[in-house]
């Protein structure tokens, strides 16, 4: 299988030509499933980082009243994974669902262990990564004490542009830790200040 | 005068539903040879053939979306569909109506089976269009034709042949009702049993014809049977179909538009760019309000 959008992924981003990278790539194992499937449930140990080349995910857990949380969405050229079950080898707290009909490449530790030793530059490349994903986790839990469901939104649709046109408005409203009324609200303010009614 | 031949016919592919009310074969875009450039301006082709829908209390359709950059042409076959949009507008097409809606720079619309009509339920037959829009178009005022069936002009077939009913462009002498942005040619052919019609388009015009009801024969010898869609080669202007029960056929005929194609979702515009300000501008509440 050609796994276009890891392949572009890492020749745009490491010293690495593409020939390297093709056979690189061609090692991983690919998976489709069907808009609904899991690919982690609560209390199974996840394996693999997931790359998106198509579709949609969602990483969500659900509390003691039987609520959704989301944690984030991964649509195409996103990793998501749960750190603490595959790095820290625990059960896993949350599901991975795809949200539309998906195909995701999956990497694991020896996939990562591949890359560094082939690629020189990749240790610097994935710290980087790992950086910026603490950046944003940062940002989040700031954003979710701090503020305003309007400006929790703005940066919502900053980061996902195209992920309130694939999802129910309930799911972003999940994401954003609002009510799902709240986030209609916040839509129909913003509309209201571009035709000043 | 040459003939324009048949160069493929397209089988219905597996159906989706488009919300919970809408259950469609595409055939443009993802059809063998019906991409949007091969296509144009026709963008997206989606036939919701014969399907029965059982009484429901509350209304299935599609909720609020967005558009921006081309047309969508509602052709109602059977059934009944109400939308509303965020300008204030709204209404219901009823069986034989056309609704003609510019999305142009944008709108939120949302369309639901109407309601008495889903209360009772049964056959459901629609087909919706994507026209596209030149460039110089993509961001002009969105606007609404609303086409009752009573007011779309026809044109009588001899021996009995049936009539052709022309909602866009023209056939022969008889002119359709809707404006269009670029030549095109939207013809709904009812045809009798063994009822002809000939038909005459620029070479360089893509051709399709939807066969919505009975079967038909084009040129004599190619045969299209129900809810199978023919693609005409652009090799020639003239062709016949002839019915070998009693017909309906959507005829699509329009002159290309050849400007780059940028679409993702319900946006379809010339660059990445502008689909990119597209996203903003609905995250942003650019396209207005409307109630789910």
């Amino acid at each position: 299988m050609y796994n276009t959008n890891l392949k572009t992924f890492l020749t745009s981003n490491l010293d690495i030509d593409e020939k390297a990278v093709l056979s690189l790539v061609e090692k991983c194992k690919v998976k489709k499933i069907k808009k609904n499937e899991f690919l982690l449930k609560v209390n199974e140990h996840c394996k693999h980082t997931f790359f998106v080349e198509k579709g949609l995910l969602r990483q969500y857990s659900i509390d003691k009243k039987g609520k959704e949380h989301i944690l984030s969405f991964a649509p195409e050229n996103w990793f998501v994974t749960d750190r603490e079950s595959s790095y820290f080898n625990l059960p896993s707290s949350y599901f991975i669902q795809a949200l539309e009909d998906s195909q995701v490449v999956l990497l694991d530790a020896s996939f990562i262990q591949l890359l560094s030793e082939e690629i020189k530059s990749f240790t610097d490349f994935n710290n980087k990564l790992l950086h910026n994903h603490i950046r944003h986790l940062q940002k989040r839990i700031n954003l979710l004490l701090s503020a305003s469901a309007e400006d929790r939104y703005l940066q919502f649709v900053t980061m996902y542009p195209d992920i309130l046109l694939r999802v129910p408005q309930t799911m972003v409203a999940s994401y954003l830790g609002i009510t799902p009324e709240s986030l209609s609200r916040v839509r129909k303010e913003l509309a209201r200040k571009n035709f000043n009614q | 005068m040459k003939t324009k031949t048949v160069e493929l016919v397209a089988s219905p592919r597996a159906p989706h539903f488009v919300g919970d009310g809408f259950r469609v074969h595409n055939f443009i875009p993802s059809g063998f040879r019906l991409d949007m450039q091969r296509m144009t301006p026709f963008i997206l082709l989606d036939y919701n053939a014969t399907y029965n829908f059982p009484p429901s209390s509350k209304p299935k359709g599609v909720g609020v979306h967005p558009h921006r950059g081309f047309e969508t042409v509602t052709i109602a076959y059977k059934g009944k569909v109400a939308h509303h949009d965020s300008s204030g507008g709204g209404g219901v097409i009823g069986e034989g109506d056309i609704q003609w809606m510019t999305a142009a720079s944008g709108v939120l619309h949302k369309e639901y089976h109407e309601e008495e009509w889903s209360k009772k339920g049964g056959d459901f037959q629609m087909v919706q269009l994507w026209v596209n829009l030149p460039k110089k178009d993509k961001m002009s005022t969105p606007k609404y034709q609303a086409i009752k069936n009573e007011d779309i002009k026809r044109f009588t077939l001899e021996n009995n042949g049936g009539n052709i009913e022309v909602i866009a462009g023209a056939y022969k002498d008889v002119k359709g009702v809707a404006s269009t942005f670029t030549p095109i040619h939207m013809l709904n052919a009812k045809l009798n049993k063994n009822g002809k019609a000939e038909f005459q388009f620029p070479a360089n015009y893509n051709t399709a014809l939807l066969v919505v009801e009975g079967n038909i024969v084009i040129n004599t010898t190619e045969k299209v049977p129900t809810d199978h869609l023919a693609l005409m080669a652009n090799d020639g202007e003239t062709f016949e179909i002839e019915a070998l029960d009693d017909a309906i056929v959507l005829v699509l005929s329009g002159e290309p538009i050849n400007e780059p194609i940028e679409a993702h979702g319900p946006f379809v515009m010339n660059t990445k760019e502008e689909l990119k300000e597209a996203f903003n501008d609905y995250n942003n509440g650019k396209f207005g309000f409307l109630e789910a």
